[in-house]
């Protein structure tokens, strides 16, 4: 998929393309408003990862364009404005999602694929690991034909975790992609062990999870052992 | 304390009240000389009457030659009288004085003017009098008169006088009404005030100017309170980037993982810091919105439903009773729902094992309050007074906490106009009270 990373700040330009690159995303970088304009007029993207605040032009302005043009292309919007306005104008004139700086790389990735999931309606595609079979929609778990009755923060969080396998996951990057809706964030780290805990007790019931690994010091981790047949990419 | 009407009406009695005692202390002094004035131009005209008679008749009929050479008449009531009778010293006289007379076993005040004359070579005195007991009796009912009359002006004066302030004040009724019941200057009600009065007019001016200013100055903040959060967050944010591409690098030693992760989980912390101080900020310069509707109950019980699991796991019971439900109206739920989940969360974090937290509402006539109570550590007074004061109120240096999730929850709490009273004492435990007006 084709991404255009509008942001005047260049290393993070280049970090998130270098981070989309590995998941096999083709990236261009613009850092000015008359860039991003005169390529969006030009090329076709799936994705446009837009910087509100950019030097010489209102983003805004950039989305009103590319629908004038009738570009295919969905936007997310990259802020460090946090305020609710901006955020409302921006879903109104038709940007896909919004995130806030300092944003996970992690976070930005689930939410293009959640974007590229609805747009390209795929997203029924079930996902095995272990004995357990996890459906993104209907969000449901089963294990050998058993539903595995999860809270919707426990299965959020194995989700995350799956759909991000062979990563490591901080509690930072988990609480904030499972709490991302609450307006103060009083992370606690202590509120992930206690839903992996849970989740781990539950899962076990059924089957036995090695493959929901603790990393020391670090985070959680799910391993697959069979990655071609769940890959997420398009 | 007095309302400007009731000063001014009370003013105004006691003035209309001091002229009239004044008046009413005069008034006899005055009335009597009117009368008397009056008496002795009577009296005159009288002596003029006498004396036109005389040069008409003579004065023999007014005299008996033989006996005293004394003439005196009175009417029948003794009011007045008339006297001739010879002036022995010889003297000139002419004159108006008091003097009181016997007549038939009474002694009877007069007023008696005295007047010379010489008729056919003789002098004689001729006194006419006039009796002052009927002067008195005119003098009180003059002023009987009076007082009536003064009684009735000052009521009715004072009557409409009450009714014109209030009239005339009216527009500065309407002006207070006004500032109270904005909640920011934005919503000032900008229309001009109905009133011939300048200075009124002059004040509503005043005052729309000054909302004006207040809300440039509101404005101003708020563009600082963005370009802060701009220029932390971007840079914030090319380092976590950075941090977490590093950590996506494949076979990475561990020991390396674990100090990203710390440096990650410090730049989470600085994050959370900002993002803290702005929420504070938008909250006081009032971005957000107060346009939901919702069950106080249904908040209560998600926020519950979200920490159950937190706090089973440190062994604590989480209790709610809320058996009576209240609907808030122009709230923001976003911002109820952090204002509370930071006092339930602070309750489990302070509670220790096998503690209970309990969650009530108290519903009362005109408030409505939701108590939160612990069974933890409880607070010192000294603890207690930097409570809501960011980064002062003890957790600073725990795991984790900013220090600030309490300063948040007074900050929303008063963007919402509840009040929220702390009991707590050290080892008994900790009480929240948030206690929502029910008119609001």
């Amino acid at each position: 998929m084709n991404v255009l990373i509008v942001e005047d700040e260049k290393s993070l330009a280049r970090e998130i393309a270098s981070f989309l690159e590995k998941e096999n995303f083709l990236c261009e970088l613009a850092f000015t408003g008359m860039e991003a304009s005169e390529k969006i007029a030009v090329n076709l993207y799936d994705f446009v990862l837009l910087d509100l605040g950019l030097p010489d032009y209102d983003g805004l302005d950039l989305i009103k364009e590319a629908k004038k043009l009738e570009s295919e292309a969905s936007f997310i919007i990259i802020t460090a404005r946090g305020a609710v306005e901006d955020k409302v104008r921006g879903l109104n004139l038709g940007a896909d999602d919004y995130i806030a700086k300092p944003f996970s790389l992690l976070e930005l990735l689930s939410r293009i694929n959640a974007v590229a999931r609805r747009k390209f309606n795929i997203g029924t595609n079930d996902i095995n690991i272990g004995k357990f079979l996890l459906q993104v929609q209907p969000r449901k778990l089963f294990c050998e034909g058993k539903e595995v009755d999860l809270t919707r923060k426990e299965f959020d969080l194995l989700q995350y975790l799956v759909l991000n396998h062979d990563k490591v996951l901080t509690r930072q990057q988990l609480y904030e992609h499972i709490w991302r809706n609450t307006l103060d964030d009083q992370y606690d780290s202590n509120f992930i062990d206690v839903h992996i805990k849970n989740l781990r007790k539950k899962l076990n019931f059924y089957s036995a999870t090695p493959w929901l690994e603790t990393v020391r010091g670090v985070g959680y981790r799910v391993i697959m052992e069979n990655k071609n047949s769940t890959s997420q990419k398009c | 304390m007095l309302r400007l009407k009731v000063k001014l009406a009370l003013f105004n009695l006691f003035s209309k009240l001091a002229v009239t005692a004044i008046f009413i202390i005069f008034m006899p002094y005055l009335i009597g000389r009117i009368n008397l004035r009056q008496i002795d131009n009577d009296l005159i005209k009288k002596r003029e009457e006498v004396i036109s008679i005389i040069s008409e008749i003579g004065i023999e009929p007014f005299i008996e030659a033989d006996s005293t050479d004394t003439f005196g008449n009175y009417n029948i009531l003794k009011e007045e009288f008339i006297s001739i009778e010879p002036n022995l010293t010889g003297d000139e006289i002419n004159q108006i004085d008091v003097s009181k007379r016997l007549i038939d076993d009474d002694i009877i005040e007069y007023r008696v003017l005295s007047y010379s004359l010489v008729i056919n070579g003789k002098s004689y005195i001729l006194e006419v009098g006039k009796s002052l007991e009927s002067i008195s009796q005119t003098n009180k009912n003059i002023r009987n008169v009076m007082l009536i009359f003064l009684f009735f002006i000052i009521t009715v004066t004072f009557l409409t006088d009450f009714q014109y302030t209030r009239r005339l004040l009216r527009p500065l009724d309407f002006i207070i009404n006004k500032i109270k019941t904005i909640a920011t200057p934005s919503t000032y009600d900008r229309t001009k005030i109905k009133t011939s009065t300048t200075d009124f007019v002059r004040l509503d001016e005043t005052l729309t100017e000054l909302m004006d200013r207040i809300e440039k100055l509101f404005a101003k903040e708020k563009e600082i309170a963005v370009n802060i959060s701009h220029e932390l967050m971007t840079p914030l944010s090319v380092l976590r980037s950075k941090l977490e591409n590093i950590m996506l690098t494949e076979n990475l030693e561990p020991e390396i993982e674990v100090k990203i992760e710390e440096c990650l989980k410090t730049l989470y912390r600085l994050q959370s810091l900002i993002n803290s101080l702005l929420l504070i900020e938008r909250i006081e310069s009032r971005q957000y919105l107060r346009n939901d509707t919702f069950q106080l109950r249904d908040v209560l019980h998600e926020i519950i439903e979200e920490l159950s699991p937190i706090a089973t796991d440190a062994g604590i019971n989480i209790n709610h009773q809320l058996p009576e439900p209240l609907e808030i109206h122009n709230a923001n739920r976003s911002l109820i729902f952090s204002m509370f989940y930071n006092v339930i969360n602070n309750a489990i974090k302070n509670t220790g094992k096998g503690g209970v937290i309990n969650v009530e509402s108290i519903p009362d006539k005109n408030t409505f309050t939701v108590c939160i109570s612990d069974t933890g550590k409880g607070m010192t007074e000294e603890q207690m007074k930097n409570l809501f004061t960011r980064f002062k109120n003890g957790t600073k240096n725990r795991d984790n906490s900013t220090g600030i999730g309490l300063a948040i929850t007074k900050t929303i709490a008063d963007f919402h106009d509840i009040l929220i009273r702390v009991e707590s004492q050290p080892g008994k435990g900790t009480k929240f009270y948030f206690i929502f007006s029910k008119n609001s």
